[in-house]
């Protein structure tokens, strides 16, 4: 828009409200030097006294030092000269005359920090979190692993293992949307539909993802089949979602979905890691799958690779899929309904 | 006496207001207070014969959405770049910033700094990063600190204090 066409009442109007918040006051320098020819507009707003002509302006602005003369222009956003009082400082260079220009925005960086703290807290607290469960999970296994309930040696042992997947789906948009208070409660209430199921069926945590897990099944003792303790976990899981899911929507709250999925194949378990970071990893072309399946299922969806299906002996929906970096597949598919959905008739 | 600009650089919460705080006035606080744009303080050192005032820029977090404009680092003659030592996801950021930074300044003094190094049980840097930090272009100081204690704070600048002065 061209403010030229503006009536003037209506530009002295928005120049009042827009422009006099920012309290702005200039300096011309000398062409291509720091040497202030010319000083103007709200300078108490920044200066104890008034820059003198004639003297170097970085003398009396000591955070410009190493910017001047001003060789292009720059822009340098929210420079905290006195406490919690954000300036804006501008560089301008204009037909052979350059300006420095200072405007107050503090008003709108205070409102920003609020939105930016929160954002910075989540990642603090996720870090935490994702520190505090990994931890229990590698505790356990060590536990196990002294009681003599877990045994395998260091260089690797090869396994018919049953690995599972399981992802919260839309949490990231749900994040941005949530201060982070919320995002973690929320993030601690889905893992709470989880973990436990994976727990109860002798599944083994290996990984926390953020808004996930990886595990493992036939690594610990269990009287069944690994793949069965898998898939139950797997139903479990889904049943307690949709349980929250319930609760979630009676409180009007959002309610997410998570996709889970399943390969079973030789694996080969070891111990990564010296003796104060160790960890416990499963290693096998079919973690890689169960990984893609995860990502391509559904909301409420499991599926299962062949290998699976085969030793489950369960009657599921074959379809063909494309996956990344692993081609055509026949994965089996089982969908439940996890989300409650409101119908206005 | 020598003038010095130098700037903090990191992700967000990594430590970057606290080291500054710890160093200029041996304060620390457990409360974190995101930093909007650029605080600026200062301190002078002692490297050898010299007393060099060192004008420390204690920049914004980078994030995803918010990238640092390099328009700060102008005059800026050395960096510290920050990793928090609990979260392993600082180090690539830090790199990546470092090297938008070298594009543009060309490449200047930079200590490393592996940060909350007071939070043993949460630290999870392993040694070889550490090590190819110190490789970076073929040698850079890598510094274990912790603004909480203030093990190896001022140790870590004024060796980028001693850096600016032989350059
Ligand atoms: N235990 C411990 N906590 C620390 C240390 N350094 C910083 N913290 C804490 O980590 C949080 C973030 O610290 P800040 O110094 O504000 O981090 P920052 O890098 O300036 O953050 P942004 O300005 O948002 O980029 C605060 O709660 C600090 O108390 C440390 O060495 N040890
Ligand atoms: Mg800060």
């Amino acid at each position: 828009m061209n403010t030229n066409h503006m009536p003037s009442i209506i530009y002295q109007h928005m120049a009042k409200h827009h422009i006099q918040q920012f309290a702005p006051a200039w300096i011309k320098l000398e062409y291509d030097t720091a040497t202030i020819k010319e000083v103007g507009g709200d300078w108490q707003h920044y200066f104890h006294k008034q820059p003198e002509i004639g003297s170097e302006l970085h003398a009396s602005c000591e955070i410009l030092f190493g910017m001047l003369p001003i060789t292009e222009s720059f822009e340098l956003p929210q420079v905290q000269l006195i406490q919690n009082q954000y300036t804006d400082i501008s560089g301008i260079r204009h037909q052979n005359t350059d300006w420095v220009l200072f405007s107050d925005v503090t008003a709108h960086t205070l409102q920003m920090q609020q939105y930016q703290q929160a954002s910075n807290e989540l990642v603090l607290l996720k870090g935490q979190l994702k520190r505090t469960l990994n931890r229990y999970v590698g505790e356990e296994v060590l536990d196990r692993i002294s009681k003599g309930d877990l045994q395998f040696d260091v260089a690797g042992e090869r396994k018919l293992i049953s690995t599972l997947f399981v992802d919260i789906r839309g949490f990231t948009p749900f994040n941005e949307r949530h201060d982070a208070q919320v995002v973690m409660q929320t993030l601690n209430d889905y893992m709470d539909c989880m973990l436990p199921p994976i727990l109860n069926e002798a599944g083994m945590i290996d990984k926390i993802m953020g808004d996930g897990a990886m595990a493992v099944f036939g690594v610990l003792s269990s009287d069944k089949e690994a793949v069965y303790n898998a898939f139950t976990a797997a139903k479990h899981i889904l049943s307690s979602v949709k349980k929250l899911n319930q609760v979630r929507h009676s409180h009007d709250l959002e309610q997410l979905g998570v996709g889970i999925g399943i390969a079973t194949g030789e694996a080969v378990l070891g111990i990564l890691g010296s003796h104060d970071r160790r960890c416990f990893t499963a290693i096998g072309s079919h973690v890689n799958l169960a990984s893609r399946l995860e990502s391509t299922a559904r909301v409420g969806e499991i599926l299962v690779d062949a290998k699976s299906h085969q030793l489950l002996g369960e009657a599921l929906i074959p379809t063909q899929l494309e996956l990344k970096g692993i081609g055509k597949v026949t994965a089996y598919s089982c969908l439940h309904d996890i989300l409650v959905y409101q119908y206005d008739i | 006496m020598i003038q010095k600009k130098i700037c903090i650089l990191g992700a967000a919460g990594v430590g970057k207001t606290s080291l500054t705080a710890q160093f200029v006035y041996s304060k620390f606080s457990e409360k974190y207070l995101s930093t909007m744009g650029v605080k600026i303080d200062r301190k002078q050192v002692e490297v050898g014969n010299t007393s060099v005032n060192l004008m420390i820029w204690d920049i914004h977090g980078e994030e995803k959405y918010k990238k640092i404009t390099t328009s700060y680092l102008r005059g800026a003659s050395g960096i510290i770049t920050v990793i928090d030592g609990t979260r392993p996801d600082t180090v690539p950021t830090a790199l990546e910033i470092l090297e938008r930074v070298e594009q543009d300044l060309g490449i200047i003094p930079n200590v490393f700094l592996i940060n909350k190094a007071d939070l043993t049980d949460a630290w999870c840097i392993p040694n070889d990063t550490i090590e190819e930090l110190a490789q970076h272009h073929q040698s850079t100081p890598v510094y274990k600190t912790s603004a909480k204690t203030g093990e190896h704070v001022e140790e870590s600048f004024l060796k980028l204090a001693e850096m600016l002065i032989q350059s």
